[in-house]
């Protein structure tokens, strides 16, 4: 790379931009003007000019058939592959759709189960409250006074009968 | 076979420049620019509009490249590059400059891409394999032996054609960028700044640097013969 230190980089900006039609009308007049009265002024512009032209003589690229060819077959492949990928990623899709759909059905039937057991008690909890009541049931029959038996009770008279049941 | 192929919708591996506009600018450069237009039915999948676009733009885009990467087998696979990532990013692609513009920003970066991995790799240089193979040795005795009045009349097409291209390959990257893209693509300061990223004042300072370094490295060469080193 050139290491150029211009002595008067505004004036080479300013001409650059002259010859790439980039100036405005005013900055166009004042150039203009210039170039008219200042000889050294209009050198460097021709220069800078006479340099640019020259990039003309750079030769311009025909790529031909082949390029065109194998080109629009390296996108053919690209696209392709996109439509493969789209297929594979499509059941890995499903894969997800179903495993939160089962997230979310178990979710709802342990929601809805807390939500059951609050509005229908299970029976099953009544029955084994009564256990002791049941099983006793025939003895409880020969008695008809509630009170006698609580007084029995209190005596520990069925203390060796619970103790057999378990048993 | 790219008729046939289906209109698959997989996002791009690498980013495209992507461009926030309003439907306004969108609708305008598509108005103005009828390669915006083919763009945009690329966008809907549209192969033979890819067709169209890539007969319109690949020589020119090769010619580009090739000046900024010195050599022609390079630059042909770049621009192929190019061209599938514009295929990779037409999902994506909204109307928010001229087409060429949106183009250029694409081989920019992977033309910087592939400079940046050359320049980790050493290399014979153009300038060492010419001379080597006798093509540029005997230039600058030619030159020499030339001198008198108007020695660019005197001298072959082929060697001064050379010598320019010594030249432009002693620009630095950004400079032969902006220099192809004024000189070859015919871009506004605007439309290279967007291309390259850069501000307009900073496409203008850059342009104005290669013009004056382009007359340094060519003026010793028509005085003396002296080649662009």
């Amino acid at each position: 790379m050139t290491k150029h230190e211009s002595a008067q980089p505004e004036i080479d900006d300013e001409l650059t931009a002259y010859l790439d039609g980039e100036l405005d009308a005013a900055s166009v007049r004042r150039v203009e003007d210039r170039l008219a009265r200042d000889p050294t002024y209009r050198g460097q512009l021709q220069k800078l000019e006479r340099t640019w032209d020259l990039l003309d003589r750079l030769p311009r690229a025909d790529v031909g058939e082949k390029f065109t060819k194998s080109t629009l077959e390296m996108v053919a492949v690209a696209a392709a592959k996109e439509a493969e990928e789209v297929n594979l990623a499509l059941p890995k899709l499903q894969q997800r759709q179903r495993l939160a759909g089962v997230i979310a059905m178990v979710a709802a039937l342990a929601v809805g189960y807390v939500i059951g057991r609050r509005a229908w008690p299970d029976p099953n909890e009544a029955l084994l409250r009564d256990l002791p009541v049941i099983e006793n049931i025939d003895l409880f029959y020969q008695v008809e006074d509630v009170d006698f038996l609580r007084a029995l009770d209190r005596e520990h008279l069925f203390e060796d009968a619970e103790g057999d049941n378990a048993s | 076979m790219l008729r046939q192929a289906p209109p698959a919708i997989v996002p791009p591996k690498r980013e495209a420049p992507h461009l926030a506009v309003s439907e306004s600018s969108a609708h305008r450069y598509q108005l103005q620019d009828p390669d915006v237009r083919l763009m945009l039915k690329v966008r809907d999948d549209d192969a033979a509009a890819f067709d169209e676009l890539m007969l319109r733009y690949q020589n020119r885009l090769v010619t580009v490249l090739e000046h900024l990467v010195g050599r022609r087998d390079q630059a042909e696979d770049l621009a192929q590059e190019v061209f599938l990532r514009v295929y990779r990013a037409r999902k994506r692609y909204v109307a928010g400059a001229k087409f060429s513009t949106w183009l250029y920003t694409i081989a920019n970066h992977v033309a910087a891409n592939a400079l940046r991995s050359r320049s980790r790799r050493p290399e014979v240089n153009i300038s060492a394999r010419a001379t080597e193979s006798g093509g540029f040795g005997t230039l600058d005795k030619m030159a020499v032996a030339a001198s008198g009045a108007m020695p660019t009349r005197q001298m072959d097409k082929a060697e001064l054609r050379d010598v320019v291209r010594e030249a432009m390959q002693g620009l630095s990257e950004r400079q032969r960028m902006a220099v192809l893209l004024n000189k070859f693509e015919d871009m506004s300061y605007a439309d290279i700044a967007s291309a390259m990223e850069l501000t307009p004042q900073a496409v203008k300072s850059l342009l104005s640097r290669a013009r004056v370094n382009l007359k340094e490295l060519l003026e010793p060469y028509f005085d003396d013969g002296t080649r662009p080193q």
